[in-house]
């Protein structure tokens, strides 16, 4: 499937989006032609390092981004239905109902001031016709859904009452009141503690097969994506390097980007020896090159590599790279491209 | 004091004035309990464990930037926790510390340059011209321009501040390098480059390092042996390798089952064993075993007695009452 034909099961479909905000330095490219799908029941993960443009794109998707100097194109469909562009109250509608949020930082989607059951019960009753007694009741069962012990009294508790762990699952007890058709989560799990992180991952995982909502996962731990992603989208510089099931993209990545953050990881599973680095730093999002925006990190660089790769493959593994199969094929026989022993 | 072993903690523990009433009574946080560790002359000794387990205050303890509450820091066969601050002075520049977050621990009005030179013109080390040679000679090492010597810290990147945070540690030719979650603001690939600029650096300047991570594959890279620390208690300590392939510690099982893993070979992955509940505040430690309350395998025994910190196999430590794997790895002999 190439990201031009729309799937008919595509619960999510993302094409070329673009996000660039104007600053007194300049243009900030910080999404630049994004395309993915998001089957039913699907989860896709999104990975990069940090300013790769993963929150800005979730954000300007769901129409967050609140900067007067913002400019957003492409198109983003819902459900068949195109959602860039709807006014607010339109967009709210969207948000919190068909489609929940998770936030890396919990309180984001919580206010301190009231009770965790409070806020419940307004999300429950803005998107469904409900009385005040009945979404309370709701708000306690989803509590305990959501592994939060003695939720009866919990629901009467503050937010700061809670633990950064138990804070996170509010904030999925939340997201999940409304069954939602599609659940976005920006790094859900990096404010964790690794046995949380499990916990919360675990739970998402278990409330998915429940639900059967997908899941767009935002990190930067290649880790996390293995663990629960059924296809995932390397994103550098705002951009797509690769795109793919997530065991093709983990055991046979093609773009030399993923060569090296897979490379770079050092593993708590198998022994690893050195590690493989990629040289330099991440380019400023001021001065992303015109031609592939990895080109100045990259080893494999040749005269080609100043034109823009288009984002192309097999099937539906697809990368932005001009190495054609057969140097990669040699590049992957003659060096480590992970950090294996 | 054997010759190999270059600093030795005995029962060393820490407690801070909790602001938390337990039963009415102002309570003691005791974030250190009584940990006992040698780190080795070259070695690199890695400490893991979760947030607020204690990792930076025993960092703290063991360099001396903290009084201990009780017990025992020796450090090349001196006992420190007795030294006066001037008679400490010979021996904290033997000990370096490098911290986490490369913004907050350099002065942002100083110049790098400075920022480097500074131990070297406190501790009155050469003069201002062998300084200055020094101060380029360690850009060099560390892998930074020294043209750029005159820059501010906030015209770096991450990797690079924490590049000078290292140079800075360096300058006095320190013996023992105390790490603070050196890498962990820094993305993956940047992360790559400092872990191994640190392992050249280790075997230039014959270095031993304390590294201190919550990441446990960062820890299992770069150390020879690890301690795993829980509530403020060192729960299993061995040889690196050894320790990840068959942990002991119900604790050290569970942690290390529940990492995301790649799974890029055909290899089974580890079962997860997920525990319940979050850690329970060091203001209000549990009876008996610390983490008895999380424990898939605790039993009343666990609930009343505290188990001994004892080496059950060739140079592993655990305190546990049921440790786990015993018969997979080869009892002393
Ligand atoms: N309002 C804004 N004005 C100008 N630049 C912005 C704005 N918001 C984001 N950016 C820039 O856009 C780029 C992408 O940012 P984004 O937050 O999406 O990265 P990210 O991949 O989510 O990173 P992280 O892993 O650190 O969360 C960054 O370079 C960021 O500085
Ligand atoms: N100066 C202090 N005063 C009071 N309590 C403190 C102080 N420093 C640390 N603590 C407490 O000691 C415990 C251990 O903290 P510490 O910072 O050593 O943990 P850590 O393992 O380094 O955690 P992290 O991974 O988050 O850095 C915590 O409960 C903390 O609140
Ligand atoms: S397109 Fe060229 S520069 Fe970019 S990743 Fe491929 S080989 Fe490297
Ligand atoms: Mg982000
Ligand atoms: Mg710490």
């Amino acid at each position: 499937m190439s990201p031009e034909e729309t799937p008919t099961d595509a619960v999510l479909s993302v094409r070329d989006l673009s996000v660039s905000f104007a600053t007194r330095q300049g243009v900030v490219r910080a999404v630049d032609g994004l395309s993915f799908d998001v089957g039913t029941k699907e989860v896709l993960g999104i990975v990069g390092e940090s300013g790769s443009g993963k929150s800005v794109a979730m954000y300007s998707m769901l129409g967050l981004v609140r900067d007067a100097n913002v400019s957003i194109s492409g198109s983003v469909r819902f459900e068949g239905r195109e959602i860039l562009g709807l006014s607010d109250t339109e967009m709210q509608s969207v948000r919190g109902g068909e489609v929940g949020m998770i936030f890396q930082d919990p309180m984001t989607a919580l206010t301190p001031v009231y009770t965790v059951g409070w806020q419940i019960v307004e999300q429950l009753r803005a998107h469904n016709d409900m009385t005040k007694k009945a979404a309370y009741v709701r708000a306690t069962e989803l509590l305990a859904e959501v592994g939060i012990p003695d939720p009866k009294s919990r629901v009467n508790h503050y937010p700061h009452e809670f633990s950064g762990g138990m804070r996170q699952r509010v904030v999925i007890a939340m997201a999940l009141s409304c069954n939602p058709k599609l659940l976005i989560a920006d790094e859900p799990t990096t404010a964790l503690d690794v046995t949380t992180q499990a916990q919360i991952l675990d739970l998402m995982g278990r409330l998915q097969a429940i639900h059967g909502s997908s899941i767009v996962i935002i990190t930067h731990d290649m880790g996390v994506i293995a663990e629960i992603a059924h296809r995932v989208v390397v994103m550098y510089a705002g951009r797509p390097a690769e795109i793919g099931p997530e065991l093709d993209v983990v055991r046979s990545a093609r773009h030399p980007y993923t060569w090296g953050l897979l490379g770079a990881v050092p593993r708590a599973d198998v022994k690893t020896r050195r590690l493989v680095t990629i040289p330099g730093n991440a380019v400023s999002p001021l001065e992303v090159p015109t031609g592939c925006a990895f080109a100045p990190r990259c080893q494999y660089r040749m005269d080609i590599c100043a034109e823009r790769p288009p984002l192309r493959g097999a099937r539906d593994h697809l990368d932005a790279c001009w190495l054609s199969d057969e140097q990669r094929l040699e590049i992957r026989s003659t060096v480590t491209v992970r950090g294996e022993s | 004091m054997s010759d190999d072993v270059l600093l030795r903690a005995t029962d060393v523990v820490k407690s801070f004035a909790s602001r938390r009433r337990v039963k009415g009574i102002r309570s003691l946080n005791t974030a250190v309990n009584g940990v006992s560790l040698e780190v080795k002359r070259g070695e690199t000794l890695g400490i893991v464990g979760e947030s607020g387990c204690g990792k930076s205050t025993l960092a703290r303890c063991l360099v001396q930037l903290l009084p201990v509450t009780s017990g025992h820091v020796e450090f090349n066969g001196v006992e420190l926790t007795t030294l006066s601050r001037r008679q400490l002075r010979p021996h904290r520049r033997e000990m370096q510390l490098v911290f986490q977050d490369p913004y907050a621990s350099l002065n942002p009005r100083r110049t790098v340059g400075d920022i480097v030179a500074d131990p070297m013109r406190i501790n009155k080390i050469g003069s201002d011209a062998e300084i200055n040679a020094r101060v380029r000679e360690l850009f060099q090492t560390v892998g930074l321009d020294p043209t750029a010597l005159r820059r501010y810290p906030h015209e770096f990147s991450g990797g690079q501040r924490q590049r000078i945070g290292i140079a800075r540690s360096l300058s006095l030719n320190p013996s023992l390098v105390v790490a603070d979650e050196p890498v962990s603001a820094l993305d993956v690939s940047v992360q790559a480059q400092v872990l191994n600029l640190m392992t050249d650096l280790q075997d230039e300047f014959k270095l031993t390092y304390l590294f201190i991570a919550h990441d446990l594959g960062v820890v299992r890279h770069v150390s020879d042996r690890v301690g795993v620390m829980y509530l403020g208690e060192i729960v299993e300590l061995g040889e690196a390798e050894a320790l990840y392939e068959t942990p002991l510690h119900p604790y050290t099982e569970a942690l290390l089952s529940v990492v995301p893993e790649l799974n890029d070979t055909d290899a089974p992955r580890r079962e997860r064993i997920i525990i319940s509940g979050d850690v329970p505040d060091p203001a209000d430690r549990p009876t008996g075993c610390s983490f008895h309350p999380r424990c898939p395998v605790a039993t009343d025994l666990c609930t009343t007695e505290k188990p001994d910190f004892v080496e059950l196999r060739p140079g592993r430590f655990v305190a546990c009452h049921h440790p786990r794997n015993l018969e997979a790895v080869a009892p002393i002999t």
